[in-house]
């Protein structure tokens, strides 16, 4: 469902990522752990491009949401003025694929120019074949962050209908300018999204703050909130991203139970999370983050009692859970 | 005594020179700044935050040579250069050259509001509102500006105040706002220091209103937040 290939991510000379590659699955739960700074972070936030990984694929449903990344195509690799050059000094095949993915030989990364028409018109085909529209992309993930980041100048309903009714709306136009027929009002929308935010509110028990500002909830009410908001997108998968570093202690259990009831639905999960208790627990596949690379992978089991790397014995030996 | 009698004595005779014409233009030409300010502020916020480098480099040379060199300076470019180069310009009077550079000096503190305003809000908003699929334009205008909008609102009617002050200067050019009545007043009468006590009493009024009016307002778009 959501396909990470060969992610590097560098903010100037710091690289946080350092290729990361996994595939979650329809109806997977997948958690991170790591320490700070190990890049667990970076990786869930390239998954639905709030930052763009400087080099690497991200697929979302077979449809690509990145630039294409020739180094991940033979093809395109083959169809370089590089590629010919060492081929015209009698390299094999193998060995100037190799020669040109190990010291990024490839001049222009993205945009080909420097390396022939072949080069960039093969880019561009992939690129036209295969990308969605990056708004598209993340309409079908729902983020959930840290710090709840709920829209303070509007009301907690507002902050869960505002983005099925712009984008609805969007939806009209262009369908109105495509020439269908249009059914629907801005109203009917309205309407629509309004019941579903007081049903999805009900669930969490707070319809009667439907109407108040997010500075008036405690920290477990606005995650919740927060978590809900993205659901009424009807994602295909959630991210959670330390979704109960920032909450008092007694908080931590409301926000853990509503997430808990979201991966036993089946939603798509991927979580990072210092909660080694709850990682253990509902998590289908755990990967342990080292140093921008993925360290130890594999079910809760494997990971938490008989973790390989050693990295991943100290870390779980300093963390309680 | 004589003081105040002399006070009472031009009040009576100057009084209209003070009141009408000269607070007059001098919040006419506040007005001015500061509207046309923060229209021009506005696009100038946007151009510094555009793709294109070379609109961000021409803009942030405005500000800072704006900001930088004194705004005596950049009248009596406005007054008496401009028209040497723009040779149209010859027959404006000078309160319109005025008010033109009014306007771009207050474009670019203007513009340096609304910028760091819109920077003021919490990054995590613009991030929320991408991750749900909403366009840049979308997030930008149904989140960030309305709140952006109440860190600026505040420092708006600062360089409301600011520019109040600041047209005084245009009484070098006999502009005709509240220094110049001071000026003439003083021409006619002599009467240096009961005439400055006038103008300065009236400055401190129209700045201690106005700032006592933003405080309410202040107040009450807190209250509604």
């Amino acid at each position: 469902m959501l396909d990470i290939k060969n992610i590097y991510k560098n903010f100037g000379d710091n690289h946080v990522l350092k290729g990361v590659s996994t595939t979650i699955e329809k109806g997977e739960v997948l958690t991170i752990i790591g320490v700070s700074g190990s890049g667990k972070s970076t990786l869930l936030r390239c998954m639905n491009l709030l930052e763009e990984p400087t080099f690497g694929e991200v697929w979302m449903e077979g449809k690509l949401m990145t630039p294409v990344d020739p180094y991940l195509h033979f093809d395109v690799i083959r169809a370089s003025n590089t590629y010919k050059a060492l081929a015209a000094q009698g390299m094999g095949d193998e060995e100037a694929i190799h020669k040109i993915k190990v010291e990024d030989l490839l001049k222009e990364k993205h945009h080909g120019r420097a390396e022939g028409s072949e080069f960039s018109a093969l880019m561009k085909k992939i690129y036209d074949e295969n990308h969605i529209d990056i708004n598209l992309g993340r309409q079908k993930m729902g983020m959930v962050f840290q710090n709840f980041n709920l829209f303070n100048n509007k009301t907690v309903k507002e902050n869960i209908t505002l983005a099925p009714v712009k984008i609805g709306v969007q939806r009209l136009k262009d369908a109105k300018k495509r020439g269908e027929a249009v059914m629907k009002t801005k109203a009917d929308l309205q309407a629509e999204a309004d019941k579903k935010a007081m049903v999805l509110l009900e669930r969490i028990g707070l319809q009667e703050k439907a109407d108040v500002y997010p500075s008036t909830l405690s920290g477990g009410q606005r995650q919740r909130v927060a978590i809900i908001r993205a659901l009424a997108m009807e994602p295909d998968v959630m991210l959670f991203d330390e979704p109960t570093s920032a909450l008092d202690p007694e908080m931590v259990g409301e926000v853990l139970d509503l997430i808990k009831d979201l991966v036993k639905s089946g939603m798509t999960s991927v979580i990072v999370t210092h909660e080694m208790g709850f990682a253990k627990e509902v998590s289908d596949r755990v990967i342990f983050m080292h140093d921008g690379v993925i360290a130890e992978e594999g079910t809760p089991d494997e990971v938490f009692n008989h973790p390989q790397n050693p990295r991943c014995r100290e870390f779980l030996s300093k963390v309680l859970y | 005594m004589e003081f105040l009698s002399n006070i009472a004595m031009i009040m009576a005779k100057y009084g209209h020179l003070f009141l009408i014409t000269g607070i007059g233009y001098t919040l006419l030409l506040s007005a001015i700044a500061v509207v046309g300010g923060s229209f021009f502020g506005s696009l100038m916020a946007l151009a510094k935050r555009s793709k294109i480098g070379v609109l961000r480099g021409i803009v942030t040379a405005i500000v800072e040579v704006v900001r930088g060199t004194p705004m005596l300076l950049q009248l009596y470019i406005g007054v008496f250069v401009f028209p040497l180069i723009i040779p149209p310009l010859n027959n404006l009077p000078y309160i319109y050259s005025c008010a033109i550079v009014l306007i771009i000096n207050s474009s670019a503190y203007v513009s340096e509001i609304i910028r760091s305003g819109i920077e003021a809000v919490d990054p995590g908003q613009m991030e929320a509102a991408r991750s749900l699929g909403l366009t840049q334009r979308t997030a930008m205008l149904s989140i960030i500006l309305p709140q952006a909008v109440k860190n600026i609102l505040p420092a708006l009617g600062n360089e409301f105040i600011t520019v109040i002050k600041e047209t005084s200067l245009v009484s070098t050019f006999f502009a005709g706002d509240l220094m110049t009545s001071y000026l003439k007043v003083k021409g006619v009468t002599y009467l240096t220091l009961e005439c400055l006590t006038i103008t300065g009493v009236l400055y401190f009024a129209l700045t201690f209103i106005l700032s006592k009016i933003l405080k309410a307002w202040e107040r009450s778009m807190k209250a509604h937040a």
